[in-house]
């Protein structure tokens, strides 16, 4: 089911493979990476990147701050890799000139402490090692204003008991849409059904699985729904009260994120 | 990224390494930054200079490029004041790579102005203007305040820019990407300090997004200086507006995110990076000063008595000589006045444990560990010269 790939933007050619320092921080290179490889502020203080690959929010700070990643390569002491989850020119121009492989886009979450993982600067890929990644689609079904609301089954293999949309693995040869239609009408009998919006992938880490979810917005005609036995109940709730209830992770932003777009657009 | 014919024999290396190499760096930063093309710059601005902050491997990669500029360049400063030494002492293996980075640079061209504030003075951006420049704090300002247009270039790429007289058109370079995405309504009026405190507290804040300040209609060239400096010291923000100053602060995009800073964020963000003890250097001049900073603080040390702390400040050649009335007044009194440096990129530390500044960009990078290692007094000039009249 999926493999363990995760494409981001390559910036820096070349492939690393390491443990990955995971550093939730904006870095200024200047002073806030020492002369002898370690972060010196923020949640990554005291951190050796020597050897390993560095995985921040992005740069900031001085314009000298590329020149730190050619000092600490030419000493043999740099950090072998460069990931960010948006970068800008400074950090960029420190990997290209120091020969360091960077990709950016990917989110710092996907990644658990002590990740072996392996990057390609060129082609933008970035694997973890012994993680198995699963693509899932996520349905956000709303009817008059209202989103449906399912909560797991307590045999449920993930997050059972919570609150969620409607999901599924996608299978082999299915596009995510198809996935969500097909879920819809096994989970809840619904067949009339309109797509809205078709999200960007977000991901969930799970100890040794990785979560790849598209999430889509639909509009259901009706408000009948007929269970199956993947969940034990179900509600619609106004979108307005979401924050009190018990959700799977990213569940809230995602939705947030769906609806905000759509209103932009139209 | 199109190349044009001319563009492409340079990429291909049939006009020499260094712009092989400078032309491949801005072809990488141009297509991070989807730009279609090159366009002409009218002038640059280099970051990399102190041996502090460029290293042995920053030496090697400049004599790689090294190759005549093909536009007006200025310089940023570098660990010492290169005609009257200090202001700290100094090892020879750091005087002479120091040197051995100044002549590369000399080399190809780039005026000797060893200053931050090159806006003053060297390098005077019009409004308009496609420039490549680097120094974080410079680079916010001729965007916010004079409305040249520069993305924040990294030193290697602000000279790769130098050498090819070109930059990738993207970002800064089109009124798309001048606009504020956040609206910043600030209550109370701010002097100088607590401008940079203010600086300090969105930079990390905002992380790249423009902000347009309200409230702040009374402010001054020099309090958006600070506030430039330590805004970019803490975020990669290439530019701001404020209501009623700066001249495109129209351009705001469809909206924006509003926020609130009232008296307690700033008065905590000063208290936050600030100790009462006393430093044993006042340093004054991060970014270096103008003229009319140097007769102000003149004015109020003119005929008194000095005690404690030593009293730095800094400023680039230029402004000095400008100034000499002003210089002379400090230094009866017995302050110094550095050109060339700064309390950022000399070697503070050699001499320095602590040290009283009100510029936000130097209570960012001066306690930071394994680079300035300074404990930090950060306070408004008033209240730091207090230490040092008697």
């Amino acid at each position: 089911m999926g493999d363990r790939l995760i494409r981001g933007r390559g910036l820096s050619p070349g492939e690393a493979t390491s443990e990955v320092i995971i550093c939730n921080q904006l870095i200024s290179p200047l002073g806030e990476i020492s002369r002898d490889g370690f972060v010196t502020s923020g949640p990554c203080e005291n951190t050796s990147i020597t050897g390993k690959i560095l995985a921040f929010i992005g740069g900031r700070g001085s314009t000298v701050g590329s020149y730190t990643f050619l000092e600490l390569k030419t000493k043999n002491i740099g950090p072998v890799g460069l990931i960010n989850e948006s970068a800008e020119q400074m950090v960029v121009t420190g990997a290209i000139i120091s020969d360091i492989p960077m990709v950016d886009r990917i989110p710092l979450d996907i990644f658990s402490r002590g990740d072996k993982i392996s990057i390609n600067g060129s082609t933008g890929e970035v694997y973890i090692a012994d993680v198995e990644k699963k693509r899932v689609a996520t349905v956000y079904l709303v009817h008059k204003g209202k989103l449906l609301l399912l909560k797991r089954a307590e045999s449920a293999t993930s997050y059972p008991g919570q609150l969620s949309g409607i999901s599924g693995y996608v299978e082999k040869g299915e596009k995510p849409e198809e996935t969500g239609r097909r879920e819809m009408e096994e989970e809840c009998g619904i067949t009339d059904s309109s797509l809205k919006k078709v999200g960007s992938e977000i991901y969930v880490r799970n100890k040794s699985i990785l979560y790849e979810i598209t999430p889509m917005l639909m509009e259901s005609k009706s408000a009948e729904v007929r269970l199956n036995e993947e969940n034990s109940s179900y509600s619609w709730v106004e979108p307005e009260k979401l924050h009190s209830y018990s959700t799977v992770p990213k569940f809230k932003e995602t939705f947030e994120k769906l609806v905000s777009s759509t209103l932009k657009k139209e | 990224m199109q190349l044009t014919r001319e563009e492409e024999r340079i990429f291909d290396g049939e006009r020499g390494e260094a712009p092989k190499i400078a032309i491949r760096l801005l072809y990488s930063l141009g297509e991070l930054g989807e730009a279609e093309k090159l366009i002409p710059v009218k002038s640059a601005h280099i970051s990399g200079v102190s041996y502090k902050n460029v290293g042995e491997g920053g030496i090697q990669f400049l004599k790689k490029i090294s190759h005549p500029v093909s536009v007006p360049t200025s310089l940023n400063p570098l660990g010492f004041d290169i005609n009257n030494g200090g202001p700290v002492e100094i090892d020879e293996i750091f005087r002479r790579k120091q040197m051995e980075i100044i002549e590369i640079y000399q080399k190809m061209g780039v005026m000797d102005s060893f200053t931050c504030t090159p806006y003053y003075y060297y390098n005077e951006p019009s409004f308009g203007d496609h420039i490549s420049w680097a120094e974080s704090s410079a680079i916010i300002y001729v965007n916010s305040i004079i409305g040249a247009r520069t993305n924040r270039e990294s030193g290697p790429s602000a000279l790769a820019a130098a050498v090819i007289g070109k930059t990738p058109d993207h970002g800064l370079h089109r009124d798309e990407g001048r606009k504020a995405s956040v609206v910043v309504n600030v209550e109370q009026q701010l002097d100088y300090t607590r401008f940079a405190a203010l600086g300090l507290f969105l930079g990390p804040k905002l992380n790249r997004n423009i902000p347009v300040v309200r409230g702040q209609r009374g402010a001054k060239g020099v309090e958006l200086k600070a506030f430039s400096a330590a805004l970019s010291a803490t975020s990669s923000i290439p530019m701001f507006h404020v209501d009623g100053v700066t001249k495109e602060s129209s351009l705001v995009s469809e909206s924006p995110e509003v926020i609130y800073v009232g008296k307690e964020e700033i008065e905590e963000t000063i208290g936050k990076n600030s100790t009462q003890q006393e430093p044993e250097l006042i340093a004054i001049g991060c970014p270096h000063l103008s003229s009319e900073e140097l007769d102000y603080i003149a004015g109020l040390v003119k005929g008194k008595k000095k005690v404690g702390p030593d009293l730095f400040l800094f400023t680039s050649r230029e402004v000095k000589a400008k100034a000499s009335d002003a210089v002379k007044t400090i230094e009866n009194f017995g302050g110094k006045v550095f050109s060339d440096t700064c309390m950022v990129v000399s070697p503070l530390s050699n001499s320095y444990r602590s040290t009283g500044t009100n510029s936000g960009k130097a209570t960012f990078y001066l306690p930071l560990k394994g680079y300035g290692n300074q404990r930090v007094a950060f306070m408004g000039i008033m209240d730091l010269l207090r230490w040092v009249i008697a």
